[in-house]
């Protein structure tokens, strides 16, 4: 599914990448831009986490007449007093100003970098009310955005991402250069796929996919060991033998508590423990009087 | 400057990565060994730095520097080494005098939603504001920001996005716009959250090691206290370098001594073996 996620998203589309700390998910959005530039499409770039140079390293230079970076990383709060573009700009009107400033037949794709950013400075609500103003609004044919989804509450992570229709969650895999990647894909009819993939980025940005991670491993924990039989391969026999073994289970331990023991306990039978006692003329003894000589 | 650091780091005072954003970050342990050791080592490669010294006074930085072989005093006094001792401003913002020059720098103390706008523009004046040269002053290296340490604004009202808007000016000014270097310290005193989005120094933590090109994340050892090993060090490469893998995280344990650090695979310690 990832694959056809680079082949092109439709028109209208909202695809979100969902990153971490412990990855980050900045190479897979540059593949999907070098993906798109390859199928000649024009690209505008919000960059407001990176730098441009750090955004074009490794891209190639001949596409970049279609691929136009607008830098919101050096001011995007308007603190030198002359800013490009601010967070504040990020409005229905303001990126459509921005796209059409650039004149192209084609409606372009618009790749956000990062969400995170516009979600620290505006509100959640507005965020979504103009990414999808954006959607629905013609100037740009499809968005894609990075959201790192450790900065923020789960709440605004969850209303961002019920916006978009293919969410990529991606995720450190196992061996160095591999990572995970969960693709959930919403069409337009309502259906829901999710997928889980392994895959790693080239130095040019391509994608290969290495493996479903769905079905790989942990199918060889599922063969328990047999458990190793003690009384066997002995000198002496620890077995028993049926009529040994129904004798066994006949038997009842001696301070078990068992039903008859509590009936004989609680209704003692005549004759039965009952003690006689006739004092002895030893057992009178007196402290007081050991001798017993006084008149008292 | 601890010479098995900056084998592990690949680096020297004569040669190093330029545009870096280094980040140091400890939980429940005290990394501000790794500041000195920043301070000492950008010293000794002749970089102007300037630093932020929020956390101790100048004095205590340039005990410990003493002990590096590098003199803070003399540095200063040659215009090398721009020193801004947060505890000097903060007592001058809360106590004004009619004859001491209040920067501004710290006036987020008295009204905390105004952010580290000037706090950000002194560091702008002191890095960019050096263009113009004296006569007979020397021409010093790449321009290099400390900063000890994030987690004392935390605790002084300032908002988490503030902390995080001045972390990426800076970055902006200084590893993108000049092509220096910047080391910034933040500590964390509770225990990994998943579920709270709120807690303001884990919210500040992630938030760095997203802008960062280097973390050095200093925790104690997860066994328990131990004489001889003081703690455990992961490095983690965030940016490609080259031909170096995505990510690459390497973990060491390390011990303090008087006069530095010696770092070691796990397990390696002299007292172990």
């Amino acid at each position: 599914m990832l694959s056809e996620l680079l082949q092109g998203i439709e028109s209208g589309g909202f695809l979100i990448i969902r990153d971490s700390c412990s990855y980050s998910g900045r190479d897979l959005l540059k593949s999907f831009i070098t993906a798109a530039l390859n199928r000649e499409e024009v690209i505008h770039v919000l960059c407001f986490d990176v730098s441009e140079e750090e955004l074009k390293d490794g891209l190639k230079p001949s596409d970049t007449q279609r691929l136009h970076i607008h830098n919101a990383y050096s001011d995007p709060l308007g603190w030198t007093g002359h800013p490009n573009f601010t967070a504040q700009q990020f409005s229905l009107e303001d990126l459509t100003n921005l796209v059409k400033q650039t004149s192209h037949p084609k409606p372009a794709v618009l790749v956000i970098d990062s969400l995170s950013w516009i979600l620290r400075h505006k509100t959640p609500p507005a965020v979504c009310q103009t990414l999808q103003q954006l959607r629905k609004g013609g100037a740009v044919r499809a968005v894609i955005g990075l959201l790192h989804t450790d900065m923020h509450q789960r709440g605004t992570v969850g209303s961002v991402c019920h916006l978009a229709t293919s969410l990529i969650s991606v995720a450190p895999g196992v061996k160095g250069k591999e990572a995970v990647a969960r693709v959930t894909k919403r069409s337009k009819s309502g259906k829901v796929m999710q997928d889980e993939e392994i895959f790693c980025i080239a130095e040019d940005f391509t994608v290969t996919i290495l493996s479903k991670a769905s079905h790989a491993e942990h199918k060889t924990n599922s063969t328990e060991e047999e458990q190793a039989d003690p009384t066997a391969n002995l000198t002496f026999n620890l077995r028993l033998s049926d009529s040994e073994l129904e004798a066994k289970q006949k038997l009842t331990l001696p301070f078990v508590f068992s039903k008859e023991k509590k009936t004989a306990l609680l209704h003692p039978g005549p004759g039965s423990g009952r003690i006689l006692y006739e004092p002895d003329a030893n057992d009178d003894y007196d402290q007081e009087d050991p001798d017993d000589d006084l008149d008292v | 400057m601890f010479t098995e650091l900056n084998s592990i780091l690949n680096t020297s005072p004569d040669s190093f990565t330029q545009g870096e954003f280094i980040l140091v970050s400890d939980r429940q342990s005290d990394a501000s060994f790794l500041i000195h050791h920043f301070l000492s080592f950008y010293l000794r490669a002749r970089c102007k730095v300037c630093f932020l010294g929020l956390a101790q006074s100048f004095c205590h930085y340039g005990a410990v520097s003493q002990r590096l072989g590098v003199s803070l005093t003399q540095a200063k006094e040659k215009g090398q080494l721009v020193f801004f001792e947060g505890l000097k401003e903060c007592l001058s913002v809360l106590l004004p005098k009619e004859n001491n020059a209040e920067s501004g720098a710290m006036n987020f103390l008295r009204d905390p939603p105004v952010g580290l706008r000037s706090l950000y523009e002194f560091v702008r004046s002191s890095v960019i504001g050096s263009g113009s040269m004296e006569e007979g002053a020397e021409q010093w290296g790449p321009n290099v920001l400390l900063v000890d340490d994030l987690s004392v604004l935390l605790s002084l009202g300032v908002d988490v996005g503030a902390v995080l808007d001045f972390s990426h000016y800076c970055r902006a000014l200084v590893c993108s716009q000049i092509q220096g270097n910047m080391v910034m310290l933040v500590r964390c005193n509770e225990e990994e959250d998943d579920d709270d989005g709120d807690e303001g120094s884990e919210v500040l933590l992630k938030g760095l090691i997203h802008q960062c090109n280097l973390n050095l994340h200093v925790q104690g050892l997860p066994t328990g206290y131990c004489k001889d090993i003081h703690g455990q060090m992961e490095v983690c490469w965030k940016r490609r370098q080259g031909d170096a893998p995505h990510m690459q995280k390497n973990l060491f344990q390390y011990k303090v001594h008087d006069k530095g650090a010696s770092f070691f695979a796990r397990g390696t310690s002299s007292a172990v073996l």
